[in-house]
């Protein structure tokens, strides 16, 4: 006589998978609408998800963290910061300071928007050797050479349909673009970068020798808040205060009305997880409960309490996964080709698919699916044999 | 030592303030190719016993021995491994599973068994044509006669060549004809390839194609025939 087999190992796995995908094909109606409801709802998961990483990511930015950005002081938006471009000179000599960018800002839209459009006007050179910017499209030479040329980061130009060689005008700005860029940071492609000049002269009045901000890039051994307050102190007695902070905390502090609206969003993102376990937990209790009989005879066959287990989680595990796969994949398409960004006052969040986010989606459907099986899949294990058979 | 044998075996429910004993202290022995059929009034434990021999209920108190094992000392799991190997069911209801195919569904119990794929088809194949239905392998359940959907659940009791077939009123939801056919088929299996058979049923045509009759009422088996009943075991058959 053999030895008994787990009915879910092995070579038998097939014929119980098969068993799961017969069952839920002759109810295909409950389950295309349980799979089209888990989708949907890992679908809002992940975008959720990507723009609570699109948050996280400001802060976790390396770069962001050891460089510095100097404002006018007790001022927030863009168009309000005015500090004499030479402060360069006089930060560039503190210690610890490797580089100063001077930069001037211009956006369409102080407000939260999620179609801002971002100019920061900085030196060429120093814009390609600090930002980690590469060109799909066009030439740095360009760029360079046309006073009123501008490359244009790839999630602006995805959602304005811009090429290189195009002009593009927004408000009073006509700019010539010199080419697309993408980088490592997300939120970087939804600025475009001009000549520090060009927009001096064109975004208004008397900005020449004004600029919105200081960029310091600090060396590596540089203790950047300790940096930051010898900014502010060197230049309290200059024409304009200043108010210096790390790159990271000037962003936060940017967007601090729209982090906390979209800390609050991540309960939607636990909402559309309770939402998957109640649909398909439902599901899979209904589907069980008609079958209680069937649950008995499996056993009457020989079908372990186990095994028995296994097909009603197997099962509840398949909408989920189906549902979570559908759902992270299109949100995933739609990150990408939307290019969304949301953005106020000069400062954006990037929200991006990405790799962990898709795992971390499937991740949970699986979770899910185990969890919400569990309970169906004991009251299938556990069945009063008997007492069921009798039922008719 | 016989096939089967329940010592002393009770089995007791309690319905509210009642309590009721189908089974009391009943004692029996079914040898390897016999063929017993048990009759008795609604209600007097056929089901219940079946259900013990089965193992997928368990008495109050003595033991079930079937080829060695006790088998109410085993957990549901082990029953469970047990009856893959030991046991086939016999529905009154076919019960198949409706999603599978008849050969699906014959073949669902060796899928429990270790055996090669070539050694499932050979055995699922034996029992289609055991039961009359090679030609209806790829049929579902809803496609089939009854008659023909029983004869599917009486290939799928067989297909592990298991130790004792028991069925509970395996003919209780067909007509005449259909029944009689079934019933010649019960008799050729035990006939012609040995399999020893526990079936309960109403009719006393049914159960005069078994070689011992049983009538249990009020607990206790009337009669006494509780003895094997095929040549080799010394008895003489009843059938
Ligand atoms: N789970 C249970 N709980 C309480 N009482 C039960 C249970 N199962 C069976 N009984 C009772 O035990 C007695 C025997 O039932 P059983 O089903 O074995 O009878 P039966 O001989 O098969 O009857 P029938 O010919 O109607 O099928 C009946 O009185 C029944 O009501
Ligand atoms: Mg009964």
């Amino acid at each position: 006589m053999g030895t008994h087999h787990h009915p879910f190992a092995g070579k038998v796995g097939k014929p119980l998978v098969k068993y799961i995908l017969k069952t839920l094909w002759r109810h295909r109606a409950r389950t295309f609408l349980t799979v089209s409801g888990t989708a949907v709802a890992m679908f809002v998961f992940c975008l959720v998800g990507s723009v609570q990483q699109g948050m996280s990511r400001l802060t976790e930015d390396t770069a962001a963290n050891q460089n510095l950005i100097v404002f006018q002081e007790n001022r927030f938006c863009p168009a309000s910061s005015h500090l004499p471009e030479d402060y360069a000179a006089k930060i560039q000599k503190l210690d610890g300071v490797r580089e100063v960018i001077p930069i001037q800002v211009w956006t369409n839209n102080c407000r939260a928007s999620l179609d801002i459009v971002v100019f920061n006007g900085a030196d060429p050179t120093k814009i390609q050797r600090h930002r980690p910017l590469v060109l799909t499209d066009g030439s740095w030479q360009t760029f360079s050479n046309r006073q009123d040329a501008a490359i244009v980061g790839r999630g602006v130009a995805s959602r304005r349909n811009i090429s290189a060689g195009d002009q593009f005008t927004i408000g009073s700005l006509s700019v010539y673009v010199a080419g697309i860029f993408i980088s490592e940071i997300p939120a970087e492609e939804n600025l475009i970068y001009t000549d520090l000049r060009f927009l001096q002269y064109t975004s208004g009045l008397n900005m020449a020798g004004l600029v919105t901000q200081h960029e310091v890039v600090l060396n590596e051994s540089a203790s950047p808040d300790l940096v930051a307050s010898e900014i502010d102190a060197l230049l309290r007695s200059g024409a304009v205060a200043t108010k210096t902070r790390r790159k990271s905390a000037f962003q936060a502090s940017t967007l601090s009305d729209l982090i906390d609206l979209i800390s609050f969003a991540h309960w939607l993102g636990y909402a559309s997880i309770g939402l998957v376990l109640s649909l398909v937990a439902t599901t899979t209790v209904m589907s069980v409960q008609d079958r209680m009989k069937e649950y008995a005879v499996l056993q009457t066959l020989g079908v372990r309490p186990s095994g028995t287990v296994s097909l009603v989680v197997g099962e509840s595990l398949f909408l989920c996964l189906v549902g979570g796969c559908v759902g992270t994949f299109i949100a995933s398409i739609t990150l990408f080709v939307g290019s969304f960004a949301i953005g106020a006052e000069g400062a954006t969040i990037a929200f991006r698919p990405s790799l962990s986010l898709a795992l971390f989606g499937v991740g949970i459907s699986l979770a899910v699916g185990v969890i919400a099986g569990i309970a169906p899949a004991i009251r299938a294990a556990t069945v009063n044999i008997a007492n069921t058979l009798q039922d008719a | 030592m016989a096939l089967v044998e329940l010592s002393n075996v009770t089995k007791q429910f309690t319905k509210g303030e009642q309590t009721i004993t189908p089974l009391d202290q009943i004692d029996l022995q079914i040898a390897e190719g016999e063929f017993v059929s048990l009759m008795g009034p609604s209600g007097s434990g056929k089901s219940t016993l079946l259900n013990l021999v089965s193992g997928i209920d368990r008495p109050d108190s003595g033991s079930i021995v079937i080829d060695g094992t006790d088998i109410t000392q085993l957990s549901r799991g082990k029953l469970a491994d047990w009856r893959a190997e030991n046991l086939g069911y016999i529905f009154q209801t076919h019960n198949l599973i409706p999603v599978l195919t008849a050969y699906e569904n014959v073949e669902l119990p060796t899928l429990l068994l270790k055996q090669t794929s070539q050694q499932r088809a050979r055995r699922v194949q034996l029992a289609m044509n055991a039961v009359g239905l090679g030609d209806r392998v790829n049929h579902y359940p809803r496609q089939l006669s009854g008659g023909q959907e029983q004869r599917v659940g009486i290939a799928r009791a067989i297909v592990t060549h298991p130790k004792i077939v028991v069925a509970d009123e395996p003919t209780g939801s067909l007509d005449l004809k259909t029944s009689r056919q079934i019933q010649k088929l019960l008799q050729d299996l035990n006939q012609q390839l040995g399999i020893t058979m526990l079936m309960v049923t109403h009719d006393n045509e049914v159960a005069s194609i078994a070689t011992r009759q049983l009538l249990l009422n009020q607990g206790k088996f009337i009669d006494g025939h509780t003895s094997p009943s095929v040549r080799r075991e010394g008895g003489e058959a009843l059938g």
